[in-house]
């Protein structure tokens, strides 16, 4: 029977509004879903809301409303999603721990945590936000460089201080803006560490090292990193072939090909996000992993889960480890990890989960300090402020009363907290926590000696 | 900083100024060719269908040495003539290359350009397969499908879940069959409630009706998934490992094989998990031709892509046809995700490239041309291959891998807007 192509208009119209029904259903679940995955995420205690608080005094609602904290981090691709939600789930751990023991100012603290994708872009729009429709009085976070670099322009325009966590580009706090405070290290001095474990691998370790394989991503954190580390090594007398890639690369079949032809002695990963991930996996999948050659995998690989997950063949990888390692954690960073544990089932906390603890600790005290929200305060309690933290005690020696000029360094080294602890440690077992690899170097902190492959 | 300055971006062609006086002589004739050829041909009242296309390709191919006899002799422009000018392109391009890089990997080393080779093709084969969807669902609806990246990426989240949570030690197989079943059924739902309305007249603007509703869809299944699963990378074990073999046995120089690697020849290495990937996709390749040939569904598919109206008055309904081609669709590109889930870290957001790739793609292979999306797959998984094995500067070599298709993309569109197999506008 040949199906009818024309139904009548009865039953046209009744598929009509079946149809519109659907798509409205549809369009309805699409919104929500895409509202939920776009709107800032609020956490922490609010003021509670009584019939007798609406007829209080506007300044006692004031005085009893939350302040507001922004929070950056990637929490969806193309950004490093494992490093976002570390963030957020070490800030909220510290938010509560303020709001139980010791609110600022006697008022509750509350996080309003925004997604930036890794996109500098988004993270402008997203900071933007936070400051003219959210009204938050501080700013912490951002794992991303790009991100950093675009949205501390946002910060110096509106005068809100931001405290970066995670975002390593030189150029963040050398230009000196009042608002901008980095608990994170410098990209330089992290790629003259790298060198020096090269170096060490070299000289001391007797690892034969004359070419050196760099695969960096095309942002504000890789290119400079590639360009210091490329620069000290050849002072070594140690060459280099770099190979850069956008942020959110899948495919690296060409480039491996093309790394093995160079015949590297060491592999250098200065790639974030999945990046981190699938190159040494398909590296390895080819021959030429870190059971192949030694290569040092990029930091998000401190993420232990993720890294054997999506790395199996991941091990002997070499991991640069900033912040203190376990065995010299204080009070404040047992306390954390014990809650981190707890909270996120993870063995070991990544050291910017420290960092991101530390950011939201530091700036509740700056506010207690300042003994007021105003923005302008803050920063004044933050350029003076001695904060105990996870990672050590936190200062920013380099300030409006001690600038870089008057203290003969560079500018680089403006609001930036001086001491983050940098060390290497190696997975020298398949599946192990990076709370229990071996910390490798500098000598001070050796938990035993690394194991070098394909020598 | 812009690239160029960088100090480690120090990669470049020995002779560059040969390499750009060929691409300015293709430039050149190519565009005088494809100008100056369809007026001549249309002054004398000849075919010109293929006259823009075929001009350009012989100019570009000997410049005014072929365009000359070309104007005055004006023969018949076929696909043989614009095949042996294309040919002749392609080996200008590359001795251009080789002389202007001499010391470049793909011209000194042959083990170098066999194991791209390999790869681009084995990439290229699993692209083809993703395309094939979403040529299958134009082919007979009409629709270009949106939301194709996220049904790849769902087929990969199933396989994930259910080899490794779910069902942990599970064989790949109930993995793949699972990430069949879910996509399938997601695209017949889908189809019978939102795009049936199109193949019965009832929507006014369909074309438009289409993208929003395809699109809709992609966002759902994107944040629903970000929901469900959590946006942190996953990644499936690799499906089988390869025993330790070696052929000989005592040198192996003909095939070895690692439980993630196998090697032939000594020359050309494959990656485990690429290799089985590639190795589905073909299997599934040869089940769905044998299925639109040697089936009566399958011929009822073909015939509706040909014709609607004839083949409903054959008998064939279709409404249904509609159904099973846009589940169907979504299904390969279910299987191309379940089948790549071992190479890559998966995310919500992992469809997104390859949805824009299979759009490149499928114009490359022609709208609604099987064949033509497999061939399109190899030819840009190829063209990727070369241009990160090839591109001199390896600082950019990688970073170019998007603009790859895209350059495609615009190449076809100018010169040949139907693609290589598709129907005439």
């Amino acid at each position: 029977m040949i199906p009818s192509l024309f139904p009548s208009k009865r039953r046209l119209q009744q598929r009509r509004a079946q149809k519109f029904w659907a798509v409205a259903a549809l369009a309805l679940l699409t919104l929500i879903f895409a509202a939920c995955a776009s709107q800032p995420e609020t956490v922490g205690e609010s003021a509670p809301a009584t019939e007798s608080q609406s007829t209080a005094a506007p300044a006692a609602e004031e005085a009893m409303a939350p302040i507001k904290i922004g929070v950056l981090a990637p929490l969806s691709a193309p950004g490093a999603v494992v490093g976002g939600e570390t963030l957020r789930a070490a800030m909220l751990i510290a938010a509560d721990e303020i709001n139980a023991q010791d609110r600022p100012l006697g008022r509750p603290l509350e996080l309003i945590i925004v997604d930036t994708e890794g996109l500098p872009e988004r993270g402008t729009a997203a900071m933007e936000r936070l400051i003219n429709q959210d009204g938050v009085v501080a700013i912490a976070g951002s794992f991303h460089s790009s991100v950093g670099v675009a949205t501390k322009e946002v910060a110096h325009d509106n005068g809100i201080p931001i405290v970066f966590v995670e975002t390593w580009n030189d150029t963040i706090t050398s230009v000196q803006y009042p608002e901008v405070f980095r608990l994170a290290p410098l990209n330089s001095e992290v790629a003259a560490e790298d060198v020096k474990f090269i170096q060490w691998l070299r000289d001391k370790a007797g690892v034969s090292i004359e070419k050196v394989v760099i695969l960096t991503e095309n942002t504000d954190y890789g290119i400079p990193a590639a360009e210091e580390t490329t620069r000290l090594l050849e002072e070594l007398s140690i060459g280099t072939v770099t190979f850069s890639v956008d942020i959110g690369t899948q495919d690296f079949a060409g480039i491996i090909e093309r790394v093995k032809a160079e015949n590297p002695d060491m592999i250098v990963i200065l790639a974030t996000g999945e990046a981190g991930y699938d190159f040494p996996q398909q590296a390895a999948d080819a021959g030429i992993g870190p059971q192949d050659v030694p290569t040092l995998c990029n930091h998000v690989s401190l993420e232990s889960d993720a890294f054997w997950r999506n790395v199996p063949d991941g091990n002997f990888c070499f991991v640069r480890r900033i912040g203190p390692p376990p065995q010299l954690y204080n009070d404040v960073a047992i306390n954390f990890l014990t809650e981190y544990q707890a909270r996120t089932g993870k063995e070991a906390a990544e050291s910017f989960a420290l960092a991101a603890y530390d950011s939201i600790r530091l700036i509740a005290q700056a506010i207690s300090e300042a003994g007021s929200t105003d923005p302008t305060e803050i920063i004044n309690a933050l350029e003076n402020i001695t904060h105990e933290g996870s990672l050590g005690t936190i200062t920013f020696p380099i300030n409006q009363n001690n600038t870089p000029e008057q203290a003969g360094l560079d500018p680089k080294w403006w609001h930036q907290f001086p001491d983050p602890i940098i060390t290497v440690v190696q997975y020298q077992e398949a599946g192990q926590d990076s709370i229990n690899a071996i910390s490798v170097y500098p000598a001070s902190y050796q938990t035993g000696d690394p194991v070098i492959v394909g020598q | 900083m812009a690239c160029g300055s960088l100090p480690f971006a120090r990669n470049r062609m020995e002779h560059a100024a040969i390499f750009g006086w060929a691409l300015l002589w293709f430039a050149f004739w190519g565009v005088v060719g494809g100008v100056i050829t369809p007026q001549i041909y249309a002054r004398k009242d000849l075919e010109i269908s293929q006259a823009s296309f075929g001009g350009a390709v012989i100019g570009a191919a000997l410049g005014p040495f072929s365009l000359l006899p070309l104007w005055i002799a004006t023969p018949k422009i076929d696909n043989r003539m614009i095949g042996v000018a294309g040919a002749l392109v392609v080996g200008i391009f590359i001795t251009a290359f080789a002389l202007a890089d001499p010391d470049n990997l793909c011209v000194a080393n042959g083990e170098f350009v066999i194991s791209q080779l390999a790869n681009g093709i084995v990439i290229g084969i699993i692209y083809g397969l993703m395309a094939l969807g979403l040529t299958l669902i134009f082919s007979i609806l009409g629709v270009v499908s949106f939301a194709h990246g996220e049904f790849y990426m769902i087929g990969g989240m199933v396989t994930y879940f259910m080899t490794a949570e779910w069902l942990p030690g599970a064989p790949p197989i109930v993995g793949i069959l699972a990430s069949c079943v879910v996509t399938f059924s997601i695209g017949y739902i889908f189809e019978r409630i939102f795009l049936r309305p199109l193949g019965s007249g009832q929507i006014e603007r369909p074309g438009e009706y289409a993208i929003l509703v395809t699109f809709g869809l992609a966002f759902f299944l994107q944040y629903f998934t970000q929901a469900l699963a959590s946006a942190n990378p996953v990644k499936a074990q690799r499906f089988f490992p390869f025993p330790r073999t070696e052929i000989p046995l005592d040198s192996g120089s003909l095939l070895r094989t690692t439980p993630g690697n196998i090697t032939i020849l000594d020359t050309i290495s494959i990656p485990n998990p690429r290799f089985t990937a590639a190795l589905l996709a073909l299997i599934m390749l040869a089940a769905l031709l044998w299925f639109l040939y040697h089936t009566w569904t399958g011929k009822a598919l073909r015939a509706v892509s040909q014709d609607r109206q004839a083949a409903a008055v054959a008998g064939i309904n279709p409404n249904s046809m509609n159904t099973l081609a846009f589940s169907l669709g979504a299904m390969l590109a279910g299987l191309s995700g379940a089948s790549l889930v071992q190479v890559f870290s998966w995310l919500p957001q992992v469809g997104i490239p390859a949805a824009a790739r299979s759009f490149v793609i499928i114009v490359l292979g022609g709208m609604g041309s099987l064949p033509g999306a497999f061939l399109g797959g190899l030819v840009v998984g190829i063209v990727e291959a070369a241009g990160t094995g090839c591109v001199p500067d390896a600082t950019r070599a990688a970073a170019y891998i998007p603009a790859y298709g895209m350059v495609i993309l615009t190449l076809v569109l100018l010169l040949k807007p139907t693609g290589l197999f598709g129907r005439e506008l």
